[in-house]
């Protein structure tokens, strides 16, 4: 971990490091994009359910609302509200109306927090059973804080060692549930 | 009379040191949630329950309910003081009360909430010791179809009544439906949508998907974009919280026609007290208009009480409606249902005769709960405003934190780690795409009681589909929920019509 030599860069304000969020006028095709994301998420979710039933091995002799019966109502009925919403979606694109909708493109949107944020937790998922709970979670503490636009590093760091310590305290030693201690612990 | 003595024993049951404790607790943390600007009592509720499972069942429920009742105290005070309600639930009493803060009337204000929460709470608690027993006895008679109907019009209602967009409510629910389908049928024994990963054979769990959607979603919505958003100063309130006694006048019968407008919203699944909170507001602001001297603008009193109330009482039946029916009306109540399962206990009729104990001590402790909030509320709001110190990066950073700990200690695995990952990661975009979330967690909850009553029904009558709308009781769940369509509907055209001239 690199912390010490970010610890005297200059951090961005939070307010600089966020750009306001190109295609903000309601005829852009990035808008259109951004009103086509939930859509095309929830068609991918459905194709999913209906690849999974396509290859789902069914005896004959189960019975007719077999396993399958459910999902493909509910696979069913995510296509038709998918197309249901684009349309609704190209129609009000195509009129210049997107931006008055709930879809309208938010004033500021910083990509910067949303990496920090997602990469942070990204990193603690994968690095937790080696680093144990204590260094993996001061991590995750230090790369949301700094998502925030929290501008002092070093600060962050001492202050995310504190929490994560107290947690394993209180909630391993005392309550009893189970984290790792991974290399802190000495299981090497 | 027997339910008495059984209140009795549960009374006796809650007041050990140890319960006290936990609710005492539930109480705090829910209240401390609730007060920070962004965060609802369903965040407090999602956050705590992996945490709870470290816990003795009774012990958990007691200290929930405490974060639910405590997390609805908490919204008000910030939505009065700051003008940022919590959670939707807050958002009618944020109109007078913020203008009476404003007014130089804020503790006046905050006692007013409190006590309208505590009224509302109390009387719900009280009609539900009395009622819970009855709805749980009808709900014998429930078969496959019943629950089938009960299950339909818990997804129609909260997918379409409270969210502006039909189509977005539906999708939600779909989702959370299909998350719930994957992992091994419970009817066939086959699995399903497992891509042959031993981690999905039990299915994506409910817990993960809860925190991952209220809580992780949140964190990211809020680094990204709703940092960035401007917000109100904070008013200070100075002087004791306590209402004259022409105050109390004016504001008692608000506080108990919200009451009795939130009562019959807590059996009925559409989406929580924020409408009833809502026709609360509005039914005061009508009478209002017929006094001589209007008080609606300027910070009525009657405009908060009202409201307050209406919540209160909603949050407190719809506590009821769960453990009698095993029925969810919002996103709250659903994530307890989760719970009560987790700890292999399933709400409605059975409960009451499986774990009375614990039925009745959780019962008492909704009447602890809203004496020990009333307590640490209406002398201490500015106590708890002082909270708002905390920088707002460590705050999430701590809740960020606070995720992992619970599924990871929940599931012990790293990929459940990864899943609330891409979960939250689905709920942030459905955040910022203004997609409503609770009926993803209701469809996630009620989806497999749907799918096995509906194959139940259609197995035992060899396919034939007319058994759903046979037998009274289902037929009426399905006239309610056509009145209750029709009723959104016309509300929905008239507002528009309204909006365009």
């Amino acid at each position: 971990m690199s912390h010490a030599s970010v610890s005297d860069s200059s951090a961005p304000a939070p307010w600089t490091d966020a750009a306001p969020s190109s295609g903000g006028s309601p005829r852009s095709a990035g808008a259109l994009l951004r009103a086509l994301v939930m859509p095309v998420v929830f068609a991918a979710f459905a194709t999913y359910l209906l690849v999974g039933m396509l290859v789902m091995d069914v005896p004959d002799s189960v019975d007719f609302p077999g396993p399958r019966f459910f999902p493909a109502i509910i696979t069913g009925v995510i296509y038709v509200l998918v197309v249901v919403q684009i349309i609704t979606v190209v129609r009000h694109w195509s009129s210049g109306t997107l931006g008055d909708t709930d879809d309208a493109a938010p004033a500021i949107f910083s990509w910067r927090s949303l990496i920090w944020v997602i990469g942070g937790f990204l990193a603690f998922s994968l690095l937790l059973e080696f680093l144990g709970w204590i260094l993996g979670a001061a991590l995750l503490f230090w790369c949301v804080a700094r998502g925030f636009g929290s501008k002092r590093p070093l600060v962050s760091l001492i202050i995310g060692l504190t929490v994560s310590s107290v947690a394993y305290i209180a909630f391993d030693m005392a309550l009893g549930l189970s984290l790792p201690s991974g290399i802190l612990g000495g299981g090497f | 009379m027997e339910t008495l003595s059984l209140l009795m024993e549960g009374f006796a049951g809650a007041l050990t040191w140890q319960n006290l404790f936990w609710v005492v607790l539930g109480c705090f943390l829910g209240t401390a949630v609730g007060v920070m600007p962004g965060l609802g009592s369903s965040m407090a509720v999602a956050l705590l329950l992996p945490v709870t499972f470290a816990l003795e069942p009774t012990a958990a429920f007691i200290m929930f309910s405490g974060v639910y009742f405590g997390g609805l105290f908490g919204d008000s005070t910030m939505g009065i003081l700051m003008n940022t309600p919590g959670q939707a639930s807050a958002i009618a009493s944020t109109f007078e009360g913020h203008k009476m803060a404003l007014d130089g009337r804020a503790p006046q204000a905050l006692a007013t909430a409190a006590i309208g929460a505590f009224v509302g709470g109390f009387i719900a608690s009280g009609v539900v010791v009395f009622l819970a027993p009855f709805l749980a006895e009808f709900s014998t008679q429930f078969g496959p179809a019943e629950f089938f109907a009960l299950a339909l019009f818990a997804f129609m209602a909260t997918s379409s009544v409270v969210t502006d967009s039909a189509v977005k409510g539906l999708l939600s629910l779909a989702f959370g439906l299909g998350i719930a389908v994957v992992g091994i049928d419970g009817v066939t024994g086959i699995p399903r949508f497992t891509m042959d990963s031993p981690f999905l054979f039990d299915g994506i769990s409910l817990v993960t998907v809860t925190v991952a959607v209220l809580a992780l979603g949140e964190v990211i919505y809020f680094a990204t974009i709703a940092r960035f958003q401007r917000e109100g100063q904070m008013i200070r309130s100075k002087g004791r919280p306590w209402l004259s006694k022409k105050e109390l006048r004016e504001a008692a019968p608000a506080w108990a026609r919200g009451t009795a407008i939130g009562l019959p919203f807590g059996v009925v699944p559409a989406g929580g007290s924020e409408i009833p909170t809502f026709l609360a507001y509005g039914a005061e602001r009508k009478l209002d208009r017929r006094r001589h001297d209007p008080q609606f603008g300027k910070g009525a009193i009657r405009g908060l009480a009202a409201p307050e109330a209406a919540g209160n009482s909603t949050t407190g039946m719809a506590m009821g409606a769960l453990l009698a029916l095993g029925l969810p009306i919002s996103a709250t109540a659903a994530i307890m249902l989760a719970a009560f399962r987790q700890y292999g206990l399933q709400p409605g009729p059975l409960l009451f005769e499986r774990a009375p104990d614990l039925v009745w001590a959780l019962l008492a402790s909704f009447f602890i709960a809203m004496v020990v909030l009333l307590i640490i509320n209406l002398p201490f709001a500015m106590v708890w405003a002082k909270l708002l110190l905390i920088p707002r990066h460590y705050l999430y950073a701590g809740i960020t934190v606070f995720c992992g700990l619970g599924i990871y200690a929940t599931s012990g695995s790293s990929f459940d780690l990864l899943l609330l990952l891409g979960v939250g990661i689905v709920g942030f975009l459905m955040r910022m795409h203004d997609y409503p979330l609770a009926p993803l967690i209701i469809g996630m909850v009620l989806g497999p009681l749907a799918e096995t009553s509906l194959r139940d029904a259609l197995i035992s009558a060899d396919g034939d589909a007319s058994v759903l709308v046979q037998g009274p009781i289902a037929l009426t769940l399905y006239g309610l929920l056509a009145i209750v369509l029709l009723v959104t509907l016309r509300s929905k055209i008239t507002s528009r019509t309204k909006r365009d001239t």
